[in-house]
């Protein structure tokens, strides 16, 4: 008998060990201890192709479905609701019109924290004016550089290529690329697009520091914006084999009445030999940006044939 | 985006890379030669997880141009003498360069001569702070013996239009432009050594992966080292793989989309559907790649033609700038703008 | 070996058409094209901005007119990278500065202009020499980059 109660213990010890060796997928919101395998000279290896799956590019905060992201907006509203006849809704602006459901916007739950984002009125009201003027502002219609931290929420993949004292954030979306200073941060000269990225280890955790920005770029298609005096924290933590978890602290004191915060899983493209591949689009954009200013007008040509 | 401009006193075809030939130090030697010697003399050093390491940002810093010049015909080395005196006046336009001198100085044409073929801007804007290196050989290109590019008669066609329109026109749309002043790209096969900016390569190494960042227009090359097999898909840089050669990493490169309906700037460097490359980088001591070139396309050239280029390593803390160059091209809209007033449209 | 004068070396070479500064030049793209070789200018105005852009910097100047108006002036520069890499920043040009920009008028008749020779309105020369590359051989003193 108490054999018998032994082997029962065993097997249950021996079964308890098992579960746990079994490892536990990491549930949303959940700190799990997952240490990422390191590289040949015993830093987080986090190189590989990865991409966010996310509503972010479209509006950073929660939104419901929308049928445009250039809209026509419905008419104010008169009368109580059945009194009159019925009223459009938010329809698609007439350029975008024959797009349909292709160019409709999805809902999203938002990936800021606490949902909002912290204006000063005036920019505020310039947010909004963004937005209504979508198509026209927006610099991703333009095929300009996207900015940080648009870049990693776009929906293209990226690559993370580690080196000994450089990392790079290769972006598929107009070619776009990062370094990353490891040591030697130096400084930037000049402002740019991109900014200029200093990064350390904390723990398993890749934290880049990013300055040096110009304002010329958007958060998303929401016209969420920024100035020249943007900073941005990243951090991007290894959760699982396939995730990391991306976190952006958005600091600019020209525009936003203190710092705020996104965040977002990564995904990791694991299908085999995957790469990210050519998106050359400034020549999507020639027409729309000089089809009218000079002589000839390539594409009027083109439909008349 | 643009060739290399030639500021010539001399009538030289600014088709072509056609950097002068000036005097290196007496000590200077074939550079196959001293590439043999060297070999075996510098050990690599290694990545951590054990390739050969290449990685910094390199430039071509010489003075060999890419063709043997039509007067050098049958001439592959300069001798000693030559290449001194070259070296000499190299040293000294270098030295003048940087106490702003301008004109003549510094070798460009009198502005009296010529006020904007070669002085479009104070020669401040494109000196490197270091001086150009002679070699004795007289052109990159090894193969064919005779140092030229081996055009197609259609392709020697194209290469004649290009160099005559440059600059000239017509500007009437924005496909009229080369591809560089598009703001697209100057094409893989020059990537290596040529640049309007200067030509930088940043290679970053990462386990299975050579990376190569190029200054102009922001092209990259992400070159896998993994034993993949080619990809299907056509792009303007074709799709490339590579593989380990004892030290030499030996890329492969095909899958180029037709892009032959661009105006191109150089239309050697042009990508076709039938264009493929193979490269050879060696590095032969700290500063030195020695970096090898075949391309083979039946669409431009009667047969495949190859360069030997050295490659010099910059300082550690020699940076790749930001390329914005579509997103500030105001030159476009200037361009077309200024045809149009021309012609009276405005 | 017979010493030869450098100038009349130069004038061999010159004429055996050698003597070519290969420059990278970013410049003479659609030159023709976009400003007009019978049209020279000469400006002297203040920095307002600029844009430290590639392939072509671009300042925006403020020009005082005869009639005392202020003409708002784009002038087109070489590229920067060169200055960055030998050290020079966005500061070595600020908003203020006081310039004199010599070079030819836009074919569009706009305010616009390329800058092929630009200098402080003092006469003293811009980014002058270099602020260091590292290189060996570095003047002593020069930051090391």
């Amino acid at each position: 008998m108490r054999n018998g109660l032994l082997v029962v213990a065993a097997v249950v010890v021996v079964a308890g060990i098992a579960v746990a060796r079994l490892g536990v997928t990491p549930a949303a919101g959940r700190a799990e201890a997952y240490t990422a395998p390191r590289t040949a000279d015993g830093k987080p290896d986090l190189n590989g192709v990865w991409q966010a799956f996310s509503t972010a590019n479209y509006d950073l905060q929660a939104h419901p479905a929308r049928a445009a992201m250039a809209l026509r907006p419905a008419p104010t509203r008169t009368e109580p609701g059945g009194l009159g006849r019925a009223t459009p809704a938010d329809l698609p602006a007439a350029p975008v019109r024959a797009l349909g459901a292709v160019g409709g916007v999805p809902a999203g739950p938002g990936v800021v924290e606490g949902n909002e984002i912290p204006y000063q009125s005036w920019a505020a009201a310039r947010k909004k004016e963004n937005f209504d003027d979508w198509l026209t502002r927006d610099p991703e219609i333009k095929c300009y550089l996207p900015g940080v931290p648009r870049a990693t929420y776009m929906p293209y993949p990226f690559q993370i290529l580690e080196s000994t004292n450089t990392i790079l954030i290769a972006y598929e979306f107009a070619g776009a690329t990062r370094t990353i200073h490891m040591e030697d941060a130096g400084s930037s000269p000049s402002d740019t697009w991109m900014g200029w990225s200093r990064g350390h280890w904390e723990g398993d955790t890749l934290v880049v520091d990013v300055t040096s920005f110009n304002d010329q770029t958007w958060f998303d298609r929401a016209g969420n914006f920024h100035s020249d005096a943007l900073h941005v924290v990243e951090r991007y933590t290894p959760v699982s084999p396939y995730h990391l978890m991306y976190e952006a602290t958005i600091e600019d004191p020209k525009v936003f009445t203190r710092p705020w915060k996104i965040s977002l899983p990564l995904y990791r493209r694991y299908e085999k030999d995957a790469a990210i591949l050519e998106y050359k689009c400034v020549e999507f954009v020639e027409e729309l940006l000089y089809g009218q200013v000079g002589i000839r007008d390539p594409g009027a040509e083109q439909t008349h044939k | 985006m643009k060739r290399v401009s030639v500021l010539c006193l001399g009538a030289l075809a600014p088709a072509m890379l056609l950097v002068w030939l000036l005097p290196a130090s007496p000590a200077a030697q074939d550079p196959a030669t001293a590439k043999a010697e060297t070999a075996n003399a510098w050990t690599p050093s290694r990545t951590p997880w054990g390739d050969p390491d290449l990685q910094g940002v390199w430039r071509y810093e010489a003075t060999m141009p890419l063709e043997r010049p039509k007067n050098l015909a049958g001439k592959t080395l300069l001798t000693d003498e030559e290449v001194a005196q070259r070296d000499a006046v190299e040293r000294e336009q270098e030295a003048k360069r940087l106490a702003g001198e301008e004109g003549t100085a510094v070798g460009r044409q009198s502005v009296a001569d010529s006020p904007i073929r070669g002085n479009e801007y104070n020669s401040f804007w494109q000196d490197h702070g270091r001086p150009r290196k002679v070699y004795n050989r007289t052109s990159l290109i090894v193969e064919p013996p005779d140092g030229r590019l081996p055009f197609t008669p259609d392709a020697q066609k194209a290469e004649a239009r290009s160099a005559a329109r440059y600059g000239v026109g017509p500007y009437e749309s924005y496909l009229d432009p080369d591809t560089g002043e598009r703001c697209l790209t100057d094409g893989v096969t020059a990537l290596m050594w040529q640049g309007p900016n200067g030509g930088h390569n940043r290679i970053v190494q990462s386990p299975g992966y050579v990376t190569i960042l190029h200054e102009e227009y922001r092209d990259r090359r992400i070159i896998p080292v993994d034993g993949r097999p080619h990809g299907s898909i056509r792009q303007w840089f074709g799709d490339a793989v590579a593989r380990w050669d004892r030290n030499t990493l030996v890329v492969d490169t095909i899958n180029f989309a037709d892009k032959t309906n661009y105006e191109w700037a150089n239309v050697w460097t042009r990508p076709s559907e039938t264009l493929h490359l193979v490269e050879r980088f060696t590095r032969s001591d700290a500063e030195t790649i020695d970096y090898e070139i075949t391309v083979e396309d039946p669409t431009t050239f009667t047969k495949p033609w190859k360069a030997v280029i050295p490659i010099t390593r910059l300082p550690d803390k020699t940076e790749i700038y930001e390329y914005a160059c579509h997103e500030g091209n105001y030159a476009m809209a200037n361009l077309l703008s200024g045809a149009r007033a021309e012609r009276g449209g405005r | 070996m017979k010493t030869t004068p450098m100038r009349t070396l130069a004038g061999v070479l010159a004429g055996a058409g050698l003597l070519c500064v290969a420059a990278s030049a970013a410049a003479h793209h659609a030159f023709a094209a976009e400003f007009d070789a019978k049209k020279p200018l000469k400006l002297r105005g203040t920095v307002a901005r600029m844009e430290w852009i590639n392939p072509h910097t671009w300042i925006h100047l403020d020009v005082k007119t005869a009639g005392g108006k202020v003409e708002r002036w784009m002038i087109e520069g070489g590229p920067p990278n060169a200055l960055y890499r030998r050290g020079f920043t966005k500061d070595s040009l600020p908003v203020g500065a006081e310039i004199v920009v010599e070079g030819f008028r836009s074919k569009d008749g706009s305010l616009r202009g390329n800058g092929r020779d630009i200098t402080f309105a003092d006469g003293r020369k811009l980014f002058l020499g270099s602020s260091g590359t590292g290189a060996p051989g570095e003047k002593p003193g020069a930051p090391a980059r």
